[in-house]
């Protein structure tokens, strides 16, 4: 008896003892680990895949399904270079020059002539980049535009009138109309990858006629496509290794673990000095931070916000790091030139009369509390939106207008904003419309006597900052009665529901799936494919005919500008509400490793840049 | 009918406790005890049961009547109260991501997994244990279509039926616990569906259905308490399962929608921060979970030593 | 007996194509499509209706179910909306992986826990009873994403003794090269499914020991080794050849967590991932597999039944 009564105690202080340890083993576990720099022992160096995600398309022709980041920055552009490279070499969002192909297109005074320069490059195979290999390329597209996930109807190559080839290093295109020539650099002509000669196959040892005429393009089309269907097969197909990029393919497995060797044929200005660049895939940021930390396989990785020992000190600049709990590598945040916000259904027959009015979204934008999320949700580590162009990295595009943000978190703001339209507030209670109308200080249209603010917002719950941004926007909300109904939802079920509709069927309100837009493939931030009306991707249905018109002006016309004009416009209009931009990945580098830093704003990668310092 | 013979019968802790024996259990100094008393009486004399019991009776006032006691905000979010440890004037257990008291937040937690728990087992027992307990019993056809529902079902992914079901409802706290039942009864009833086939054989069954019983008192007077011990076992890990499940659907981001949570949401939030070892994230829901799943298993084993007892004294 | 096979596998046919018609239905019904989850955020409305067309998503439901069917018939398990490879090759690539993960956590788990319900049950009471129930308690309370992620701290990172993720490479090779590697992921899973079944083991050498043949066959003077193993052990033994038919599915597509959390993509992720990105071809596929996994092991376990008590009649 006595022997089983003590039992249960002996139990508890068992788990007591055991938690105790753990607790205390954890404690000591910060800061331990890393030596860092896995792979300067054989000059080599391993880069962490994000999570989740690995590299499944080669040919730089891609349906808008494989055109992810893990395909065109971490395997295409390494080995086929691009005509025009985006991203400066202090990190901006630039053009880079050097690194491009070609040098900067020159216009003709009217704008519809345009004349790019090859630079003297050579393909693996001993063949020159010509401009037969652009022409290749633009063939294609004219061709198989329904294929390619960046075609935009109306835009490239719809809007070439011809392409001439003067001689073998020059491109002359005419377009139909006159385009700013910033717009037109980076949205269309980026969109152009040279393809070589040798693949312009419709069969082993059976030449195309491709890069002569676009009716040669379906069979090229559908032989290319099945090769590049074929992974197990990507290192050792001929095609794929004819090369104008720093590397080529060793070795690559469909589970992600590929490698790179270096292309001695490269003719760009950085020759890597690595003898070999690798790429290893992890289930989930967690695994990929436990390798991490063992400080052994690991030499260019990311921390999860949620694993550092402390937040970044507040009003630090975006790119500094804060505290960095693993020793042997250097923290460096890595943000994309993007923007984040949620859309509103302007089409919902309930809700869409509200939304439509623009105090409304001032109010809604005014409980927004973007710095305490990012302290909150992110470590620190984030950069407000407060209009269509990106606050971080610099650019001369950023107006003063969005930078001291026309809407800061103000909860009294929000109540006037509605108080003075017609609706009763009543906080932590439901605001109701007392003074219906379309008159000066009335609810607006479609809106009648006692409506109340009450909303559906479905959002992406497996992403820990989204979560938290939409609990706190609820929390805000409510004290000036606008009431949230918030509900987490898988990501597929966010993004078939948030689609353009009208009718009584179009009954989704708010939906958050936490991506907002990254400006890659369109890395000039114009917005006719955000916000202009029946754009593709307008999925809130937003319109309005003055933003049209600046829209279109920026595509017309060269300049910042224009672009500030835009953008103004829209940051006061909040076509969406806008929400804290995140950084894409904390990177951890390996002490040693050089040339990683600055980071490229559209994530790709150059290692040839990377080199172990003595 | 089987005898009664040995200390062996009458519960599992009759023979340590050296005191009773058949000569001591309800014989004539009046009317025999009656077969709740007695279940009662073998389940008080278990002395982990009780303790489970009372660890149950405290979580529940912890959980229900604690937020009367202390009062903590768990609508409104305080952004840069953020993750505070423990200690702080206000917050004796620091406070999460979203700045909610973490002490308030075991309370409001511990209301969501036990209804959720409780309640999903229950349905999930009951339906289950009837569907297996018919099934087994009159065999045949009737045997085969129901099992072959249950097969069907059991086919389809766990995880998929979930994300379905959560897709297309708003996961509140009811439909949350029909969803658990629903996915959860499939268990119990093939493991009472196995039992009934062996049971249904048994020479007390084959004598009612010769002294002219018919098959639901069969079913009900002579299989369902013979499998009572199996159907219990499985009814406390039910208990544990429906807890546990929704702690895996918060993990998944299927969960309960906020500003509601469940300490399975909480402990899963909490171990992403288990390098920067943010304890107090981490232990107390674990710590909770764990005591609260071993106290129903405690009551469970005494539950079914007390169903023991009455099978004996049939 | 051959009767009742026959019998069984039809059935069995009937409901894998009843749970093949289920899980399609329910796949459409899911809002959206996989259009717009597959083509992402940045897909146009014509892109999404020349990938509907593409992939045959505007046909009638019924037109696409027996398309598909007639593709299984003929070994086409479709190709991967987002992964670029055949759900073929995904499988075969994937599938030894977890089937040796979960084989090797369920061969530990029946050489542990059937020994230790035994035991428990035989020295009933006793300290040692008391100790196993309450670890193997905490260990069931425990749910398996915190249990995993302590002991990768523990024993991984605190300890040294194991490497932090499972062994990487394609197939089973590396498995059995580095089986250091594969520890913390086998007992991870193990736990659990030791917890459960000791529990079931000891709940049924309990009921067994108390039944009229144990006592007889004591009282003809047997001794008490020879009862357990000649006598009870069959019987004991049916809750467990159940809950072992009950897990077969999970051998197949069951360790999702624990494939996470140690970087082991094997099926459970390979259906988590393309529940999330809705594609198709990949859910079904798996869903296929784990439903012929489901009925054959229902069915060896009946025949089990069948095996151990002959007091069952079969089909009668």
């Amino acid at each position: 008896m006595g022997r089983r009564c003590m039992k249960l105690p002996r139990l508890c202080a068992a788990v007591v003892l055991v938690i105790a340890v753990l607790s205390a083993c954890s404690a000591r576990g910060a800061g331990v680990a890393g030596t860092g720099g896995a792979g300067k022992a054989t000059n080599t160096a391993t880069f962490a895949l994000p999570a989740a995600v690995t590299p499944n398309w080669i040919w730089p022709f891609a349906a808008v399904q494989d055109m992810g980041v893990q395909n065109i920055a971490f395997l295409q552009q390494l080995m086929y270079r691009p005509l025009y490279w985006f991203g400066d070499s202090n990190g901006g969002p630039a053009v880079n020059s050097s690194l491009s192909i070609a040098q900067l297109p020159t216009f003709s005074p009217d704008g519809k002539t345009v004349t790019i320069k090859l630079k003297p490059y050579t393909w693996s195979n001993g063949e020159e980049v010509t401009a037969q290999d652009v022409v290749f390329w633009m063939n294609m597209e004219k061709a198989e535009k329904q294929n390619d996930g960046a075609y935009v109807p109306g835009q490239f190559p719809d809007n070439i009138t011809s392409v001439r080839t003067p001689d073998a290093s020059t491109i002359v295109l005419t377009t139909s109309e006159a385009y700013s020539q910033q717009w037109f650099t980076y949205n269309e002509l980026g969109q152009i990858t040279p393809m070589p000669t040798a693949w312009d196959v419709t069969g082993p040892g059976h030449a195309g006629t491709c890069a002569t005429s676009t009716a040669g393009c379906a069979a090229v089309f559908s032989y290319l496509t099945a090769q590049a269907k074929d992974l197990p097969h990507y290192a050792t197909n001929p095609l794929w290794q004819v090369v104008d990029g720093p590397w080529k393919l060793k070795s690559f497995n469909s589970d992600g673990h590929v490698t790179f060797v270096p292309n001695l044929s490269y003719a760009g200005p950085v020759k890597p000095t690595l003898a070999q660049f690798n790429e290893t895939p992890y289930t989930s940021e967690a695994a990929e931070f436990n390798v991490l930390r063992g400080g052994k396989a690991i030499d260019v990785g990311y921390i999860p916000p949620q694993d550092l020992s402390g937040p970044k000190p507040a009003g630090a600049a975006p790119a500094a790091a804060g505290p960095n709990p693993i020793s042997g590598y250097t923290l460096a945040p890595e943000y994309l030139y993007s923007i984040n916000f949620f859309p509103l259904n302007y089409n919902n027959p309930q809700v869409g009369p509200i939304f439509k009015q623009l105090y409304f979204r001032q109010a809604l934008q005014s409980v927004v509390d973007q710095n305490a999320i990012i302290h909150a949700a992110s470590a620190g580590y984030g950069v407000p939106t407060n209009g269509p162009i990106p606050l971080y990295p610099a650019s001369d595009l950023i107006s003063s207008l969005e930078k001291a943000n026309p809407y800061p978190f103000s909860l009294s703001a929000a109540s006037d904003y509605l108080t003075s339209n017609g609706w009763k507030v009543v906080p932590n209670g439901t605001t109701t419309c007392v003074r219906p109308g379309t008159g000066a200080g009335e609810c607006g249209a479609g809106i009648a006597a006692g409506r109340a603010l009450t909303f559906d917002l479905q959002y992406y719950s497996g992403q820990q900052t989204v979560a938290t941004a939409m609990a706190s926007l609820k929390s805000n909300a409510a004290q000036v009665g606008i009431t949230l109904n918030i509900s987490g939802a898988p990501f597929n079920t966010l993004t078939g529901t948030a689609v353009p509709c009208h009718g009584s069927g179009c009954t989704w309100q708010m939906e958050n799936w936490g991506g907002g837009w990254n400006f890659a493939p369109d890395y000039y931030p114009t917005g006719e494919t955000l916000f202009l009306t029946g754009a593709g991707v307008n999925v809130g249905s937003y319109s309005n005919p003055a933003i049209d018109k600046l829209i279109q002006a920026t595509n017309h016309d060269s300049g910042t500008a224009v672009m500030q004009a835009y953008e103004d416009a829209l940051a006061r209009d909040l076509p969406v509400i806008w929400q804290p931009d995140y950084p894409y990945q904390l990177t951890e580098i390996a002490g040693g490793l050089k040339g990683v830093t600055p980071q490229n704003p559209f994530a790709t990668l150059t290692p040839e840049n990377w080199r172990w310092s003595k | 009918m089987r005898p009664v013979t040995t200390a062996v019968a009458v519960g599992e802790n009759a023979d340590s406790e050296g005191g009773h024996d058949a000569s001591t259990v309800g014989l004539p100094s009046g009317k025999p005890k009656s077969m709740f008393r007695l279940g009662a009486e073998v389940f008080l004399q278990n002395r982990l049961a009780v303790v489970g019991l009372g660890v149950l009776g405290v979580a529940l006032l912890f959980c229900f009547v604690g937020p009367f006691v202390y009062h903590t905000n768990q609508i409104n979010t305080d952004l840069m109260a953020s993750t505070l440890r423990p200690g702080q004037p206000n917050h004796p257990l620091g406070t999460d991501q979203s700045g909610y008291d973490e002490l308030g937040r075991l309370m409001v937690g511990g209301q969501t997994s036990l209804e959720v728990g409780f309640a999903a087992a229950f349905i999930a027992t009951l339906v289950g244990t009837l569907w297996g307990a018919v099934a087994g019993f009159v065999g045949g056809a009737v045997d085969s279509l129901m099992m072959r529902v249950v097969d069907a079902l059991l086919a389809i992914p766990t995880l998929f039926l979930l994300l379905f079901l959560v897709t297309i409802v708003r996961p509140d706290i009811e439909v949350m616990i029909c969803v658990l039942g629903l996915t959860a009864w499939l268990v119990p009833a093939r493991l009472v569906r196995g039992e009934s086939l062996t049971l249904r054989v048994r020479e007390y069954v084959q004598a009612v259905r010769v002294m002219g019983g018919s098959s639901r008192r069969a079913v009900v007077r002579h299989i369902l308490p013979n499998v009572a011990g199996t159907v219990i076992v499985n009814a406390t890990f039910q208990v544990a399962d429906a807890i546990l499940l929704i702690a895996y659907l918060g993990y998944l981001g299927l969960g309960i929608s906020p500003p509601a949570t469940d300490w399975g949401a909480m402990l899963s939030n909490g171990t992403n921060y288990i390098f920067p070892n943010y304890w107090w994230l981490i232990y107390p829901p674990g710590v909770a979970i764990i005591l609260v799943v071993v106290a129903v298993n405690f009551v469970g084993d005494g539950l079914r030593d007390a169903v023991e007892v009455r099978l004996q004294r049939r | 007996m051959i009767r009742f096979l026959l019998r069984r596998s039809l059935q069995a046919v009937v409901v894998v194509l009843v749970v093949t018609v289920d899980v399609f239905v329910l796949l459409h019904q899911l809002p959206g499509g996989p259009a717009r989850a597959v083509l992402g955020a940045r897909a146009t409305p014509s892109q999404v209706a020349f990938f509907n067309h593409q992939n045959g998503l505007d046909r009638p439901l019924v037109a696409q179910y027996f398309t598909t069917l007639g593709h299984w018939a003929g070994g086409n398990f479709g190709f991967s909306y987002t992964l670029n490879q055949s759900v073929g090759s995904l499988m075969m690539q994937r599938l030894p992986k977890t089937l040796v993960l979960n084989l090797l956590a369920l061969l530990l788990t029946i050489v542990v826990a059937v020994p230790l319900g035994i035991y428990q049950a035989v020295r009933r009471n006793k300290a040692f009873d008391y100790l196993a129930t309450g670890v193997s308690f905490v260990l069931y309370a425990a749910p398996v994403f915190f249990l995993g992620v302590v002991m990768l701290v523990f024993f991984s990172q605190e300890l040294n003794l194991f490497p932090p993720e499972a062994p990487q490479g394609d197939g089973v090779g590396p498995i059995f090269a580095e089986p250091r590697a594969m520890v913390l992921p086998v007992v991870t899973l193990a736990f659990l499914g030791i917890a459960g079944f000791s529990r079931y083991m000891r709940s049924s050498v309990l009921d067994n020991i108390n039944q009229d043949y144990v006592r007889t066959a004591r009282a003809k003077g047997c001794s008490s080794g020879r009862v357990l193993t000649r006598h009870v052990l069959r019987n004991a033994m049916i809750p467990i050849v159940t809950l072992i038919g009950l897990s077969l599915p999970t051998l197949f597509a069951g360790a999702l967590v624990t494939e996470s959390i140690f970087n082991f993509p094997g099926m459970g992720l390979l259906f988590w991932q393309a529940a999330q990105d809705s594609d198709y071809p990949v859910e079904l596929g798996v869903v296929l597999v784990t439903a012929v996994a489901t009925v054959i092991g229902t069915l060896l376990a009946d025949i089990c039944y069948a095996v151990i008590d002959p007091r069952v009649r079969l089909g009668a």
